[in-house]
């Protein structure tokens, strides 16, 4: 895939001089915009290396489309595409895959009733689904990290340092689940290792799926980890077994779409300062789990 | 009794279930001397520090765990070398002469599986198992809202998760062990399993159903109120073929509180 500003130039050129120009609300002239013209400006200011492999390509829809609107979201599900679809953003940029598998491809549900009812709305609305995950999670400062900590309230407490930990005014387990909840939109509820009366001080925050390797190394300076999905067999053992070996940390686990929906929501902030043409808007993915009351 | 002498019988019994031992396998010594003698065999979902710990208390100095030891799928220890739970685990194994070794591949293998077999009895289905599918339980129809309700008190889970619509009715159940949860496809109700990558599958096409108005669910029990039951029919089936030493199913228990 071509990048660079002068291909960006180039095809912007191209395609606004192909496809004439548009008129906009109040008989101002606008640049025609299609879909591969907004990636083009990505892959030119997200100012990290363009892949040569990569998840972050065109998973539905037609690139040479116009585009009337952006939205992004964690996940681009049935109902963040109608809620795209009715505010007019034609060009939805997600961070998690569409179609059930982590390739998009449709594998053995290709005749499913419910993928080919996505793909008939997709085709119906004439909607664009770009894949935004690799090159957006590789930005330093980590966006993900920094969103969740701006989300929660604690720009000012984050370590220079180290902007995945924070340093908070003592508190509990309980008094940070208790602070998350008022700040997240969080549905099925969070699972936590560690007691509830543990001090806090220090927090690593890890948005998304929670690796060992960071974990085992931000730990050492943190009380509780926030995170996104851990692995039982990893993270969680391991957290779980910090309280036997006598060197106490907790985690409170917040789900991997919550986790991300601030990360997404700033991704929208970035592409407003490169698409000055259309709307951007985040569309909230929503916490996909409930608990049953017992 | 070795060690390496009862992980010989237990080979030779799956053996002649009539499955191969696999070249590559998790399913080997993960700390402790093999050529120790056995005086105890604990099995369990997970060999975390606090089953450890009962463990040796109890005097089952070799330890039968379905999931890792050290925090990753193949037991690698690189990274943890410097790490101050990693050394005291490995200190406490050392120290109580314990022999961790995993048996979760050839598990699988058995039929009935018996991580799906337990988690079944634990649920109180095992009379609704479909004689031509391992994973498929047909229940008397109810909805999603009562079933969640009634998986959640059954197991007393305190993390269990669900995504769907809670009052779309649900019937046929296709269950699976652990992070093996089913497909969920048009012809299944609901999966239940232990655990699942929040994106790239079911749940998306859990909240796509529902939007698409033929809703289908997925419920997420937590990775050892999924598999840990399992252990005790792997204990009730090492009782066949070993008696010399006592033999004990030590739960690893869920690791989650409950913070709501």
């Amino acid at each position: 895939m071509a990048s660079g500003a002068d291909g960006v130039t180039r095809r912007t050129f191209v395609v606004s001089g192909a496809a004439a120009l548009v008129t906009a609300g109040g008989g101002r002239r606008a640049r025609a915009l299609t879909a591969r013209d907004v990636v083009a400006r990505i892959q030119a200011h997200v100012g990290v290396p363009w892949r040569d492999t990569t998840v972050d390509t065109f998973k539905a829809g037609n690139p040479d489309t116009l585009v009337t609107g952006i939205a992004t979201s964690v996940m681009a599900t049935l109902d963040v595409l109608r809620h795209a679809a009715a505010a007019g953003r034609n060009l939805i940029i997600t961070h998690e895959p569409t179609f059930y598998t982590g390739a998009d491809e449709a594998g053995p549900r290709a005749n499913d009733p419910v993928y080919l009812a996505k793909q008939a709305f997709i085709e119906t609305h004439r909607l664009v689904i770009w894949r935004f995950a690799d090159h957006w999670l590789a930005r330093r400062p980590a966006e993900f990290t920094r969103a969740l900590g701006d989300a929660l309230g604690w720009t000012a407490r984050r370590d220079p340092a180290n902007d995945r930990l924070y340093t908070v005014p003592e508190t509990t387990v309980a008094g940070v689940a208790a602070h998350i909840r008022t700040h997240l939109q969080i549905r099925g509820g969070l699972r936590v290792v560690g007691r509830a009366d543990a001090p806090v001080r220090r927090i690593v925050l890890s948005p998304g799926t929670t690796d060992m390797a960071s974990t085992v190394a931000n730990l050492r300076d943190a009380d509780l980890l926030v995170s996104g999905e851990p692995r039982e067999w990893e993270v969680v053992e391991y957290v779980a077994d910090t309280a036997a070996a006598g060197t106490p940390r907790s985690m409170i686990a917040i789900g991997r779409i919550v986790s991300e929906e601030p990360g997404m929501r700033a991704c929208a902030t970035w592409l407003r300062t490169l698409v000055g043409e259309v709307p951007v808007e985040a569309i909230a993915t929503g916490d996909p789990y409930w608990r049953p009351a017992v | 009794m070795t060690g390496r002498e009862l992980v010989a019988r237990i080979q030779q019994k799956v053996a002649a279930e009539g499955i191969a031992w696999r070249t590559e396998t998790r399913d080997t010594f993960k700390a402790g001397d093999p050529e120790t003698v056995v005086r105890g065999i604990a099995t369990t979902g997970m060999a975390t520090f606090d089953v450890l710990q009962r463990a040796a208390a109890a005097g089952r100095n070799f330890v039968v765990t379905h999931e890792p030891t050290f925090y990753n799928d193949k037991d690698l220890t690189d990274g943890l070398d410097a790490d101050p739970t990693y050394l005291a685990k490995q200190r406490f194994i050392a120290a109580n002469g314990l022999v961790i070794w995993r048996f979760h591949d050839h598990a699988h293998a058995l039929r009935p599986d018996p991580l799906i077999a337990g988690s079944a009895r634990a649920l109180g289905w095992t009379q609704y198992a479909s004689p031509g599918d391992p994973k498929l339980y047909v229940l008397p129809p109810t909805s999603l809202r009562a079933l969640a309700t009634d998986v959640a008190r059954r197991l007393n889970d305190h993390a269990l998760r669900v995504v769907g619509d809670p009052d779309m009715r649900v019937r046929r159940i296709a269950l699976g062990p652990g992070y093996g949860v089913p497909t969920l496809t048009a012809d299944i109700d609901v999966v239940i399993g232990g655990e699942a990558a929040e994106a790239g599958g079911n749940a998306e096409y859990a909240l796509d159903s529902a939007a698409a108005g033929r809703p289908r669910a997925m419920i997420i029990l937590g990775h050892m109120m999924s598999e840990d039951h399992g252990m005790q029919e792997v204990a009730d089936w090492l009782h066949t073929f070993v008696s010399q030493v006592p033999i004990q199913f030590i739960p690893a228990g869920e690791p989650f509180a409950n913070a709501q």
